[in-house]
């Protein structure tokens, strides 16, 4: 069975990696690009700083991939990341201390995203739909938990994770890990499956209510550690932080080429997409660009990074 | 006291060194080190190289700021204190802002100057390019750590205050208002706020109808306040928090029909002539573009080793019917939809680093 099996394996890999040569590619030239124009990345210093910075948009891209690869698509992320980091500075100073505030953040991004996902899963509402509105609700409770920036995280934690060492880093290395085991179960495997073809994925056994709704659950989880990483980076809450998480997370996703219609895209293809855009803010100041040829800069590459691909495929095919 | 699990070693080492620094100090630089400024640590050299990282650059306020920036920057090179300018973007994003100060930080800039996206998500990267020895000045919208050089702002809670009791003051005590802030969750939208509560509290006889969340633009202003015109038909004054809201508010009055009412704000040319125009009773303030400006005079002095005050007030001016005439005298030097500040120079910059 080994060798059929292997072979399909590597088989799908190597279709799923195709599409991603141009992004690998562009990650590969921005990385070196930026060696070269700061060296300081390659300290553990640097490189600690670099990635913590990167960190919250690559698990909030991952958490909007995991609902784009079986259909769905969250607009309520970045009111989730201020959930999560409001939620972290108000507890983790008090008597529930840093355990209790990790706890309460990872429930809070469970329960809310597991009741998004009931909606979707189980009344039919489109996701679009239900999750512009939970970001307004999610959005107020924040507001609510926090009325403006405050709250506190301990010092020693805040060091811990985005201190000078690159905890982060390991952080997403665990996180991916987990992604690949997840994979190997059956709900892993439904995600894939209700996205690509949900009569399909139906018959074949695979309950694809289920799989919708623990998607939208591990999202939200997701999203609120993220939120709960911007807090300890910060060393404070603010309830508007998240804000612009949701647009980005959307980009990185389809940069990475990450479908809109579910089953398509890849969770290495999504990280590269979310390292891009992190990339490219710190390539441009070292460049040199005044911030309207950034904007200009920023859209282009995000163009080119989507078209090209395609257009040597379609080059290819002709 | 942070306790820093990465660095323990290397900050006992900072702390070795610390001891011999004293020891100079005390043989003969005791009052070179007690004049400088925080972070500043004498190793920098001008020419220097600042840095203005900007929350978001598109706001015509923001335009023009960056104007009194750079116009600073052409004068202090000419003096030879500086030599070239970094500008970054974090389009609204204060995620994106940590990234960027961090990116000046690698690039050793000698200042960075701040306007700020969060008063608190900055407060470790600021710190870190405190310790690193580069003069940090941020101004307007505020941070709340005080591990920086020098904070510059006009106050906020004065802001407020003052334009609830001259409301207060044109109603008698008694009529029905409507506040107008500015986006929630932002600190100088919500500290305006707080310095008219006192005020309102003290005079029950002003009865608040609602109050309106916007961002500091003319469109949705008038937007929020033509669905309110529609549902109160009484309304006797608009507590306008924000120059642009005040103009969209008399726009929405205008479109309506509807008889203008008194009203608050700031130097925002629009709102000035729609005053003038429609002979409102109006009042206004100003949050002056060239803070900006000030900022990176303020970190080139403390670099060249000059104390600064970590906290530089700048006076808020009354704008009312007695000058607005000289305001709007110089309006055609301003863009359509921008600010009128009032005329500065190294003399008003000097004074008020002297407090």
């Amino acid at each position: 069975m080994s060798a059929l099996t292997s072979n399909l394996y590597i088989a799908v890999q190597g279709r799923r990696n195709r599409g991603l040569a141009g992004i690998y590619l562009l990650v590969f030239l921005l990385v070196a690009l930026y060696i070269f124009l700061s060296p300081g990345i390659l300290s553990v210093a640097g490189f600690s700083k670099f990635t913590q910075n990167w960190f919250p948009l690559a698990l909030v891209t991952l958490a909007q991939a995991l609902l784009m690869l079986n259909g769905g698509i969250s607009l309520a992320i970045g009111p989730m990341v201020s959930l999560g980091a409001v939620i972290a500075a108000t507890t983790m100073g008090g008597a529930l201390g840093v355990p209790g505030g990790i706890v309460a953040a990872a429930i809070a991004g469970l329960a809310l995203g597991a009741l998004m996902g009931l909606v979707v899963a189980y009344l039919r509402l489109p996701a679009i739909i239900v999750t512009l509105a939970s970001s307004f609700i999610i959005g107020g409770i924040a507001l609510i938990v926090l009325p403006r920036p405050g709250g506190i995280i301990p010092p020693w934690f805040s060091d811990l994770l985005a201190g000078n060492v690159p905890t982060a880093f390991l952080l997403l290395v665990l996180v991916l890990v987990a992604w690949k085991i997840f994979l190997m179960t059956p709900t892993g495997l439904g995600i894939y499956a209700a996205g690509d073809n949900p009569v399909g994925a139906y018959r074949s056994g695979v309950s694809v209510d289920r799989v919708k709704l623990m998607a939208f659950a591990l999202s939200g989880l997701l999203t609120a550690l993220a939120g709960l990483f911007v807090a300890a980076q910060t060393g404070s809450g603010d309830p508007v932080i998240g804000t612009p998480f949701t647009l980005n997370s959307i980009a990185g996703a389809v940069l990475g080429g990450v479908g809109f219609l579910g089953g398509k895209g890849t969770m290495r293809g999504a990280i590269c997409g979310s390292l891009i855009l992190s990339l490219m803010i710190n390539v441009m100041f070292f460049m040199g660009f005044p911030p309207v040829a950034q904007y200009v800069a920023q859209g282009l590459i995000i163009v080119g990074a989507v078209a090209i691909p395609n257009l040597v495929a379609r080059w290819r095919r002709a | 006291m942070k306790l820093e699990i990465g660095s323990f070693l290397s900050s006992r080492r900072t702390l070795m060194a610390g001891v011999g620094m004293l020891a100079l100090a005390i043989t003969g630089f005791a009052d070179q080190a007690a004049a400088a400024a925080k972070c500043i640590k004498g190793d920098r050299k001008a020419p220097y190289t600042v840095g203005w990282a900007n929350i978001y650059s598109v706001p015509t306020w923001m335009k023009q700021t960056e104007g009194t920036i750079t116009a600073e920057v052409e004068e202090l090179k000419k003096a030879g204190l500086v030599k070239d300018l970094k500008i970054t973007d974090a389009q609204g994003n204060a995620q994106t802002q940590i990234q960027q100060i961090q990116s000046m930080i690698d690039a050793n800039l000698d200042a960075i100057i701040i306007e700020a996206g969060s008063s608190t998500a900055l407060n470790r990267v600021i710190a870190d390019a405190c310790a690193k020895g580069i003069a940090v000045v941020n101004f307007d919208s505020l941070v709340d750590t005080d591990e920086l050089t020098a904070k510059i702002n006009t106050d906020s809670n004065e802001w407020g205050k003052a334009a609830a009791e001259w409301m207060v003051k044109q109603l008698n005590g008694k009529g029905k208002i409507i506040i107008m802030n500015g986006p929630a969750g932002i600190s100088v939208s919500d500290d305006r706020r707080k310095g008219a509560q006192p005020v309102l509290d003290a005079n029950k006889g002003l009865q608040i109808i609602t109050e309106t969340n916007t961002e500091y633009n003319v469109a949705p202003a008038q937007e929020a306040m033509t669905n309110l015109l529609f549902a109160n038909p009484e309304i006797d004054g608009v507590l306008s928090l924000g120059g642009a809201l005040s103009a969209g508010s008399i726009m929405a009055f205008d479109r309506q029909g509807r008889e203008q009412v008194p009203i608050t704000g700031e130097n925002a040319r629009q709102f000035l002539e729609l005053w003038k125009e429609k002979k409102i009773k109006g009042w206004a303030t100003m949050q002056p573009n060239w803070l900006g400006a000030l900022s990176v005079y303020t970190a080139v002095q403390a670099l060249e080793g000059k104390n600064v005050p970590a906290f530089v007030k700048v006076p808020l001016p009354v704008i009312d019917d007695s000058n607005i005439d000289t305001f709007l005298a110089r309006a055609d030097k301003f863009p359509a939809d921008g600010y009128i500040y009032s005329e500065y120079d190294k003399a008003l910059f000097d004074k008020l680093l002297a407090q």
